[in-house]
């Protein structure tokens, strides 16, 4: 608690949160067109949010303009952060343009198996392979299950985060964010006693508030994924 | 030894110093030893709720910095018998509030008196989290708005993690909920949270409702802290708080719509003849 005068910066863990931009067609117009339809239904979420340019779906293509494309992400309120998964070409031009290639948040590939280090970051694994918290999770808290489940028997406030490589159990309201399967694992799940999330993801994928809300009826409910899309239904149907 | 309150909120503006002040003079009034710390510095404003700022010769920080003894810096109250009051510096000097030179005061405290209430800043930085870090109860209070909720919810998120109970991994702070400025009027017309609504997001135990009152503003320009004044809602709700804080049961009073007799007769007139 005491600053330290000496020292002049302190290096932390986080997971902060950065968006993927995977894009699969490349046409700048439409892109900026979609970007404000995507930013105008969750303003909260998005704008300032970094982003990384995953380049995976259009490496083939040597006409990216990337100066051009980092100007229409600007303009969205979007921080562009960097690309990844382009071809050697396309890094050197990024570059160039000022976006660096980032290695953080992997290659989808890679991480589909959750890859199984020694538990030594799961502050008080309850058995192994998952992680419990019976205190509710506040404002500002942010929860990781590493290599686990993540189970939480308390209330989960606005402006909290669970993360989990696992599945993720709350029995209590969930009103903050859960992202299951962080690492890529596209099985992982969320389950929830009452859904009222600011966002909920599956390996990456997820629904904002707004998608939420027709859904979400006030029973048990689960989230997964299917055929790359988010699902959620009432649990035991 | 002392017990360790702190009167926090993260917003600002919601009632920490009016609430720090009639939690002093309440407790001190029911035979407890107590002192109320002032950890605003540089606005320094509860020597003013109380009604001493012309006593204030020596400050907080002049006892941490040892330019003055705890003694000399502590002014006696003039409301009630066993009340001192220990007032901020307007230094501006905020970085003087260390942890090492906070502990060492309340050290000294602790000896003498039975409760020690600190009175927060707002916000989540430095000195809100000095004034929590020894707590052993955390009177959060909290404006009946999303706001005010919200940021009462991240402070409680402190409490749990950034006080030395939490760091030792002790019993965690006692937590009470006070919910000030409330208006059952506007909460019928939708234009305020419900008791209830607030209640279900932080789910800790209520110490207390403090209805919006003109009495607030008279006693602070009096310097006389609310709670003296007995005729009036706030005062009579503050002093529930402190019964209910020291474990008596006490029902809510000033939290629905008071609706006048002859209102009534004619509601219930209407429904006879629907
Ligand atoms: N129950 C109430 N009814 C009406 N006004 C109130 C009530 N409680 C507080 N106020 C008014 O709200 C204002 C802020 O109160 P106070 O100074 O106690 O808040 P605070 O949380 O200590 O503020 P700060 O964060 O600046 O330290 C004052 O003008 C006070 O008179
Ligand atoms: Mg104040």
């Amino acid at each position: 608690m005491i600053a330290d005068r000496q020292a002049c910066f302190q290096l932390k863990a986080s997971f902060f949160p950065c968006t993927i931009l995977q894009i699969s067609h490349y046409d700048l117009n439409q892109l900026e067109q979609q970007l404000f339809a995507t930013i105008q239904r969750a303003p909260n979420f998005f704008l300032g949010s970094p982003v990384i340019i995953d380049l995976e779906k259009i490496k083939d293509l040597t006409t990216v303009d990337f100066s051009q494309l980092k100007k229409v992400l600007i303009n969205s309120s979007l921080v562009p952060m960097g690309i990844r998964n382009g071809s050697e070409k396309q890094h050197i031009a990024a570059v160039s343009a000022g976006l660096p290639v980032v290695t953080i948040g992997k290659n989808s590939k890679e991480t589909t198996q959750p890859t199984t280090e020694p538990e030594k970051q799961v502050a008080q694994p309850s058995t192994p392979g998952s992680k419990l918290v019976t205190t509710p999770i506040r404002s500002g808290m942010q929860i990781y299950a590493k290599d686990a489940d993540l189970i939480v028997l308390a209330p989960v406030s606005v402006g909290a985060e669970l993360l989990a490589d696992g599945h993720i159990h709350v029995y209590g309201p969930l009103r903050g964010r859960a992202l299951a399967g962080v690492r890529g694992n596209k099985d992982a799940r969320i389950f929830c006693q009452k859904l009222d999330a600011e966002l909920v993801s599956i390996a990456g994928y997820y629904l904002v508030k707004e998608e939420l809300q027709n859904d979400a009826d006030g029973g048990m409910m689960q989230i997964y994924l299917e055929n790359e899309e988010v699902k959620l239904t009432k649990c035991g149907r | 030894m002392a017990e360790v309150i702190v009167v926090t909120s993260g917003k600002g503006g919601v009632g920490k110093t009016t609430t720090s002040a009639s939690l002093a003079v309440g407790l001190s009034n029911r035979g407890y030893k107590t002192v109320v710390i002032d950890f605003d510095i540089g606005l320094r404003n509860l020597d003013l709720i109380m009604g001493c700022e012309r006593r204030v010769v020596y400050d907080f920080i002049n006892v941490i910095r040892g330019e003055a003894n705890l003694n000399q810096a502590l002014i006696r109250d003039k409301h009630a018998k066993e009340l001192y009051i220990l007032p901020a510096s307007q230094t501006r000097d905020k970085d003087a509030l260390t942890q090492e030179g906070v502990q060492k005061v309340l050290d000294e405290l602790q000896k003498t008196f039975d409760y020690i209430v600190c009175d927060s800043p707002a916000g989540i930085e430095h000195g809100a989290q000095m004034a929590m870090y020894f707590a052993d109860h955390a009177v959060v209070v909290t404006n009946p708005e999303v706001s005010s909720v919200r940021d009462s919810d991240r402070m409680l998120g402190l409490l749990s993690s950034k006080t030395k109970r939490a760091e030792e991994r002790r019993e965690p702070v006692k937590e009470h909920l006070l919910i000030t400025r409330y208006s059952p009027k506007r909460v019928t017309r939708g234009d305020m949270m419900s008791l209830e609504d607030v209640n279900e997001i932080l789910a800790i135990p209520l110490l207390g409702v403090i209805p919006e009152s003109q009495a607030v503003l008279r006693a602070s320009n009096a310097g006389d802290p609310v709670i003296l004044d007995e005729e009036s809602d706030a005062g009579q709700a503050y002093a529930d708080a402190i019964e209910r804080f020291l474990g008596e049961d006490k029902p809510f009073r000033f939290v629905s719509e008071k609706v006048h007799w002859i209102k009534r007769l004619f509601s219930i007139k209407e429904k006879e003849h629907a």
